[in-house]
């Protein structure tokens, strides 16, 4: 199995909650919490958590991240992304202080250069703040998991 | 005249944009402007003044713990709770942990890429640097395989150009002065610091049961303490963080202030640089005797005015003269009028963008241009951070402070007036992480002192029952924030939150000009800066940074022009 508790995949919901839609990944995370996952997975509510979350984020083998993006596309489109390096990745809102992106040149840096699927959610700009989801992105926060599941089913091994 | 425009201006994401008037090579004027909408503050009304803390933690994901406390106080203080002394010291030790992984993630990678060129660092002799290593540390990483072996490692990524973290320097700026081998050394300590800050924030995690976002209490902490018990604060867990102080204090004493000083010695022309306002506002922390008696915080409460640190003036976040928010410049409405400054129990959050549709090459600087309100301390600009902190101590005779700061000018040989800079600022969040460090292990060993005594009560639930509560009645939670003067206000009604008001320290230093046409923090210390090449405003961001611009949780949203596209690799 796996050493110091931490798990083999780590499953981390990335957002700011009191920006609407943009805290969707934490939502995913919160639905996440509630089923029964493989015992060599783990979920995380990054939040905005910066470089807070370097080391549960280099511990396990493989990531598999849900974030929002600004990308254009209607609100609610999902995409399975494997990006390499930090330039790979869609426009974030970027409530996340020290960016997510910085957070992954560190993990080059650092030599443990991070095993990524990202499941990236688009999302309007929101035009304030809130702590509620708009029905088009709440609707596909059950089958994000679903799909998060499956992702994690194929890579796990217990 | 052309003015030029750095947005964003934090090297991470950011919410900042700076445009700065250059005329004969120095800034003549500069306008500051935060570019999210804010309006955090309605997300709580009509909420449970207890949950609170959970809301106001996530603005931020950089000090993701001082919102918290903030809040927790502000409530402790409108109902009047006081906290057990465990409480005291858990939070105080989360504090001090806070400080130090922020002070240290400030300077290596936030500020330190303003002094130091990455790409100089690769022609560097690997002999040479870890002579100088040895030369100002014991740390013991000196080798110069050691050194060599950073360089193959960084030489690869700027190559790459994959990291935007390398890929987006002022690399080669005339500005640049360190030697080869300096530049290296800070290298090699950028990813050391990476590495260590992973530790301490575990402290968050140990006491707060989770990090990021750790969890808070109104009336206390939510941990408990059992010496046997494998879930609460137990002898292990004790243990644990009484090594990672003792890491800590080798990190910041061996690597931090080595590095700070050595650098600091090749611009000390920035030590007459940057010093804007003659105005610090310090709110203080570090309670030993509860948060009433401020007159017992390690960091003392006080504002200086013209420098004068002869005379440091009482301050009072209840005085509701002192503390004010005006928005002439700024994108919002006031019921009363624009005119006026409201204290934030009175405060108002209504919007009312009236600047230019973005995408737009400039700010419409002579009517409203920021996001930010514009607070003021009795109708003055105040900087608030560090350097405030540590003024406020020195002015108020505080031994400890007038020994590290009188140490530190003496070993740079600069003159006191050296610490109204640029460098005076970064050299302040230095040489306080030095003493919250060793703070730190003091509430330690008073924590484990007072549980060896039988003491373990971590939480008062007096007044914890709304139906204990008046119909009515007003807190005010102060704090410092690594970056400066923090504090919510709140009006707790009918048992829920009527009003809430955050003023945060980016607030103080980056909010617009005021009712009086008075520049603040950032502006005022831009003006009379050298500017060598307006392409590359490196000695903008220098400034700017010193005061380690945060302005996440002064703005929340931002307004993307959609020109950004990068491309996606779908597979």
């Amino acid at each position: 199995m796996f050493s110091n508790n931490a798990p083999r995949i780590l499953i981390v919901g990335i957002g700011n909650v009191l920006m609407g839609d943009e805290g969707v990944g934490v939502y995913v995370i919160r639905h996440l919490e509630k089923q029964t996952l493989p015992s060599d997975v783990a979920c995380l509510d990054g939040g905005t958590g910066g470089f807070h979350l370097l080391e549960p984020m280099q511990q396990p083998e493989r990531l598999v991240m849900v974030d929002a993006t600004a990308d254009g596309a209607p609100a609610g489109t999902v995409q399975r992304l494997q990006p390499r390096y930090s330039t790979d990745y869609p426009p974030t809102l970027c409530a996340h202080d020290i960016g997510l992106k910085d957070l992954l040149d560190s993990m080059y840096l650092l030599g443990t250069p991070p095993n990524v699927t990202l499941f990236a959610v688009s999302i309007d700009v929101p035009d304030g703040v809130g702590t509620e989801l708009s029905p088009a992105v709440a609707g596909v926060v059950p089958e994000v998991a679903k799909q998060v599941m499956a992702e994690v089913k194929v890579g796990s091994r217990s | 005249m052309a003015r030029i425009v750095v947005d964003p201006i934090t090297r991470i994401e950011g919410h900042l944009r700076i445009e700065a008037v250059v005329e004969n090579g120095r800034i003549s004027e500069a306008y500051s402007s935060g570019t999210m909408v804010r309006g955090f503050e309605k997300i709580l009304k009509g909420r449970d003044p207890r949950d609170a803390w959970a809301f106001t933690e996530r603005v931020c994901g950089v000090c993701t713990t001082v919102h918290a406390l903030a809040s927790v106080r502000a409530v402790e203080d409108g109902l009047g709770i006081s906290v057990p002394r465990n409480a005291e010291l858990i939070r105080n030790l989360m504090f001090c942990a806070q400080y130090c992984q922020d002070h240290a993630v400030h300077f290596y990678h936030l500020h330190a890429l303003d002094w130091v060129d990455v790409v100089s660092a690769l022609s560097a002799d690997p002999k040479e640097t870890s002579r100088i290593a040895q030369s100002i540390s014991r740390w013991p990483k000196t080798s110069p395989a050691y050194f060599s072996d950073i360089q193959k490692r960084v030489k690869t990524f700027v190559e790459s150009g994959q990291l935007g973290i390398f890929a987006n320097g002022y690399w080669g700026h005339s500005a640049y002065r360190l030697p080869a081998e300096v530049n290296l050394l800070a290298v090699a300590h950028y990813l050391e610091a990476l590495e260590w800050q992973k530790e301490i924030v575990k402290i968050h995690t140990i006491f707060g049961g989770k990090n990021p976002h750790p969890n808070y209490l109104v009336g206390g902490v939510p941990c408990s303490i059992n010496l046997e018990e494998m879930n609460a604060i137990n002898s292990e867990r004790l243990n644990h963080v009484g090594q990672l102080i003792k890491d800590a204090i080798e990190f910041i004493e061996q690597v931090y202030i080595p590095d700070l000083m050595a650098i600091a010695g090749f611009y000390k022309d920035w030590g007459a640089i940057g010093g804007g306002l003659e105005n610090y506002l310090s709110y203080g922390d570090l309670p030993t005797l509860g948060y009433n008696q401020p007159d017992s915080f390690k960091f003392p409460r006080g504002a200086i005015l013209g420098r004068n640190l002869n005379e440091v003036h009482e301050v009072n976040g209840k005085d509701t003269e002192e503390i004010k928010e005006y928005i002439t410049r700024s994108y919002y409405k006031y019921s009363g009028g624009d005119a006026q400054g409201l204290h934030p129990w009175s405060g108002e959050t209504e919007f009312n963008y009236t600047g230019p549709k973005p995408p737009y090459d400039l700010l419409d600087v002579d009517n409203k241009y920021s996001w930010l309100k514009t607070p003021r301390w009795r109708d003055n600009p105040m900087e608030v951070g560090p350097l405030a902190r540590l003024l406020v101590a020195y002015g108020k005779g505080h031994e400890e402070v007038q020994e590290v700061v009188n140490d530190a000018l003496k070993r740079l040989n600069v003159p006191v007036t050296a610490l109204f800079s640029t460098l005076g600022r970064t050299a302040a969040r230095g040489l306080e992480t030095q003493l919250v460090v060793q703070w730190m292990k003091g509430f330690y060993d008073d924590l484990v002192n007072n549980i060896k005594n039988g003491d373990t009560r971590t939480f008062n639930d007096a007044n914890w029952e709304p139906s204990t509560w008046p119909s009515t009645c007003d807190g005010v939670g102060l704090t410092e924030a690594p970056r400066g003067a923090l504090a919510h206000w709140i009006r707790i009604k009918d048992k829920v939150i009527d009003n809430y008001q955050l003023v945060v320290p980016s607030t103080w230093n980056a909010s617009p000009k005021d009712h009086n046409g008075k520049r603040s923090a950032y502006e005022e210390s831009l003006v009379g800066t050298p500017v060598a090449n307006e392409d590359q405003p490196l000695e903008i961001l220098r400034t700017v940074h010193s005061f380690d611009p945060c302005l996440a949780c002064a703005v929340h949203l931002y307004d993307p022009d959609g020109k950004h596209i990068q491309q996606i690799t779908v597979t």
